[in-house]
């Protein structure tokens, strides 16, 4: 599970409110080596939620002086595309759980894919 | 599995699979003979003999038979064997010269064979004449070599060991088999291994019997390892003792209970075996004593067995004919007393479903209470688990492999989003069109872990969820596609919230595209690519499945129709729910909610996929792999979208159509807050 999708994902437990961001417990982080497209980077900027980013960033230790928040004119920042590059779409989590913030229900990450199934109960 | 009609084979003696025809060489020779012979042989030459008749001794002694020493009636005849591609007929010619014959036996794909003579006096005569004869079959040249034997080798078993097999069986009556056997009235039935239910026909598989097999059987099961009959070992053994006049009515042995093949071993007496094809072809087979009857494929599954509660039976006269399938020559026949028979059926206890090419005799296959259109949320979740979340968990590998061409339309619709759209495909598969548009974001979702597995595989990002559920939060997503999706939703509500969960990711001005599979599979007199595939008969398995399935369904209509009785009855307490058939694939559909078959092929190869749509991809080996049911709920005209329009709120449809065997949508998000 890559950042991207992390960003998108959100808990859809029963009742709950604030299920948003998913807090990311990895135990096995794997890094791949991606081509750069600064174009397809600066343009998903806009649609993502960039404090949920660094939160996830944040909890697999890959923060890197990523800024708090977005900077103006990133689209000409090639330095900081790289940046954004690597954490939403290199960085990957292939063993761990997503956390329910609001219920703590887990989500098991099993071979890099999340299972968001609930039982029928829930 | 069995392509042509099997019939049950008879095995004469025990052997080591020479098929190939490898040729006995040498023979005995009694010193006494060495003055006749040496005129015709060189010093060399007799040494090469002895060396040669040591062989022969040697391999003989494998297969059971001791030469003996001094002239018998009976000889063994080594390279006269119908696995020495030579005839009983031409062999019976060159035979006959020696005397006159009294009985032949020509064990099946053995290189060798049995003739008893008259007297020792014609089979010294013979020894003398024909030892060491060229005989020409077909276009080869065989030499025969002849030995004397004490006694015809004829059974799978020795007598020593028929013996010890009949004593093996311990006959002491428990309270359980005194009951079933009073309740037969007829033959004594003893079991090993696994409790036999007459009740259902069926294997208590949870009740093994202790004790297993009687090691008395350990031989003869390592032999018919060896000679190839079995590739595993039975666990079960079911001894039936026949008096004369004591049968057992025709019956195909429960598909799901036991492997395929079954082994009958026939000891104390000789019977008559009836084979009956459901066609109405019966065929009666010779079961001579000490023999073993392999009953694979056809004659196991398909064909039933039985033995007629007789007195006498009418066999060949001359034994000559010996074993085997009885000819109708009239004049050939006798009456012959039937002897107590004991058999040993040996079975291997099945357990996973039966998969045969004979579904309309399969009880794993013929549903026996098919289910019904749903209408409680509960029912819907159990029916969508078992026919459509289990399978497509099952057939994941077979199916990504034939699903690898996106449909034009689809492709269309993901090449005309802006580059940086995000779009989401609910019920993505194998991923097929995550990669399709690379300047948008895509994600995908299924219900199959499997399936999704194959999409991280391959480089995309993709989750495990329910399409009624979808974790991505409302409004995020610029685009959705559902393309063969909502079809495996079991009620008309599920049907309507899994297009308000689609609904609810876009963002207002957002589109979704929704593919399901249509009921009109012919559209503007155009067949759609699915039905094409079942008239050009490209492929010769695909017929066969139509043959398969279309018996099933005639069997499953034959079903309905005695069915119908009962329904009437319960109508007075509740409204009976339509039954789910098992739809005949490559036909028309017959009923919107089907059960659509999926033959698992193993050994695919994914580079060789079959075109688009919903075929059942390439054959690649002729072992039938079992067989799934998917549950569809295919579409009427307009269904879809009506279900868009007055089921769901602030959306408008865009285009609605009809493309290759599926009703299309295209829909936009007209304002948010849709329930």
């Amino acid at each position: 599970m890559k950042l991207l999708t992390h960003n998108m994902l959100t808990s859809h437990v029963k009742g709950v409110i604030k299920g948003y961001p998913l807090i990311i417990k990895a135990t096995e982080v794997k890094v791949n080596e991606l081509e750069f497209n600064g174009q397809f980077v600066s343009r998903m900027i806009p649609k993502l939620e960039w404090s949920a980013l660094i939160q996830a960033a944040g909890w697999l230790g890959q923060s890197q002086d990523l800024p708090s928040t977005l900077i103006p004119d990133y689209e000409n920042d090639e330095e900081f595309l790289r940046k954004v590059h690597r954490i939403l779409l290199e960085v990957e989590v292939i063993e761990g759980c997503l956390q329910c913030p609001e219920s703590g229900r887990e989500f098991p990450i099993s071979k890099g894919v999340p299972n968001m199934l609930l039982n029928e109960d829930e | 599995m069995q392509e042509k009609q099997q019939e049950p084979s008879l095995l004469g003696t025990k052997y080591e699979d020479l098929a190939r025809g490898g040729q006995i060489r040498g023979c005995t020779m009694d010193s006494s003979m060495d003055s006749t012979r040496s005129v015709r042989r060189t010093k060399e030459e007799k040494k090469l003999f002895r060396r040669q008749i040591k062989a022969s001794h040697t391999l003989l002694k494998h297969e059971g038979i001791s030469t003996a020493s001094h002239p018998t009636k009976h000889l063994v005849v080594s390279n006269g064997g119908l696995g020495n591609g030579v005839s009983r007929e031409s062999l019976l010619e060159v035979l006959k010269e020696g005397g006159t014959v009294e009985s032949l036996l020509t064990p099946p794909a053995k290189p060798y064979a049995f003739v008893t003579y008259s007297s020792t006096e014609a089979g010294q005569n013979a020894y003398t004449l024909l030892n060491g004869r060229a005989l020409q079959c077909h276009d080869q040249s065989v030499t025969l070599y002849f030995s004397y034997v004490e006694k015809v080798l004829e059974g799978f078993v020795s007598p020593e060991e028929e013996l010890q097999l009949l004593q093996a069986v311990d006959w002491t009556p428990h309270t359980a088999d005194v009951t079933v056997q009073k309740a037969l009235k007829h033959r004594r039935v003893k079991h090993y291994g696994y409790e036999f239910r007459y009740d259902n026909n069926n294997i208590d598989k949870d009740k093994p019997l202790a004790g297993g097999l009687p090691a008395e059987c350990d031989a003869l099961l390592q032999r018919c390892l060896a000679d190839g009959h079995i590739s595993v070992l039975p666990d079960q053994l079911t001894v039936n003792q026949y008096q004369s006049g004591q049968g057992i009515p025709p019956h195909v042995d429960t598909h799901s209970a036991f492997e395929d093949p079954i082994l009958s071993l026939s000891l104390g007496a000789k019977t008559v075996m009836d084979f009956k094809h459901p066609d109405g072809r019966s065929v009666a087979v010779v079961l001579p004593e000490r023999s073993l009857l392999v009953m694979k494929g056809e004659s196991r599954y398909l064909w039933t067995h039985g033995i007629t509660p007789r007195k006498f039976d009418v066999v060949p006269v001359s034994e000559v004919e010996g074993s085997g399938v009885m000819t109708s020559d009239l004049s050939n026949l006798t009456l012959k007393r039937r002897g107590t028979r004991t058999s040993l059926t040996f079975r291997k206890i099945r357990h996973i479903p039966c998969n045969c090419a004979y579904p309309s005799v399969c009880d794993s296959q013929l549903l026996s209470s098919p289910p019904t259109v749903p209408v409680a949320e509960g029912d819907a979740c159990r029916l969508e688990e078992q026919y459509v979340h289990q399978v497509y968990e099952d057939i994941s590998s077979h199916f990504s492999s034939t699903r690898h061409s996106p449909w034009p339309h689809v492709q269309d619709f993901l090449l005309s989003l802006p580059p940086g759209s995000i779009l989401a495909d609910i019920g993505c598969g194998n991923g097929k069109y995550l990669g399709i548009n690379p300047e948008v974001i895509s994600v995908g979702c299924d219900h199959s872990a499997n399936l999704v597995q194959i999409c991280v595989e391959r480089g995309y990002e993709a989750f495990v969820s329910d399409a009624l559920s979808v974790p991505l939060r409302s409004g995020s997503c610029d685009a959705c596609i559902s393309i063969a999706v909502i079809h495996h939703f079991s009620t008309q509500e599920r049907r309507q919230a899994a297009v308000r969960e689609l609904v609810r990711l876009l963002k207002v001005g957002g589109r979704a595209l929704i593919y399901v599979w249509a009921m009109e599979q012919e559209y503007n007199n155009q067949k759609s690519k699915y039905l094409k595939e079942g008239t050009t008969g490209a492929s010769v398995e695909r017929s066969d499945e139509l043959k398969t399935e279309e018996n099933m369904f005639n069997q499953q209509e034959e079903h309905d129709r005695k069915m119908s009785s009962d329904m009437k009855c319960t109508e007075e307490q509740n409204v009976t729910q339509p039954r789910i058939h098992i739809h005949t694939n490559r036909t028309a559909f017959l009923s919107q909610d089907l059960l659509v078959p999926w033959h698992l092929k193993c050994n695919v190869d994914k580079n060789k996929g079959a075109g688009s749509g919903s075929t059942n991809g390439p054959l690649e080996n002729t072992s039938q792999g079992p067989v799934f049911h998917r549950y569809y709920h295919v579409f009427q005209q307009g269904e879809l979208e009506e279900m868009c329009c007055c089921g769901v709120t602030g959306v408008k449809v865009l285009r609605s159509y009809h493309d290759q065997g599926n009703w299309c949508v295209e829909l936009e998000k007209t304002h948010g807050n849709s329930s």
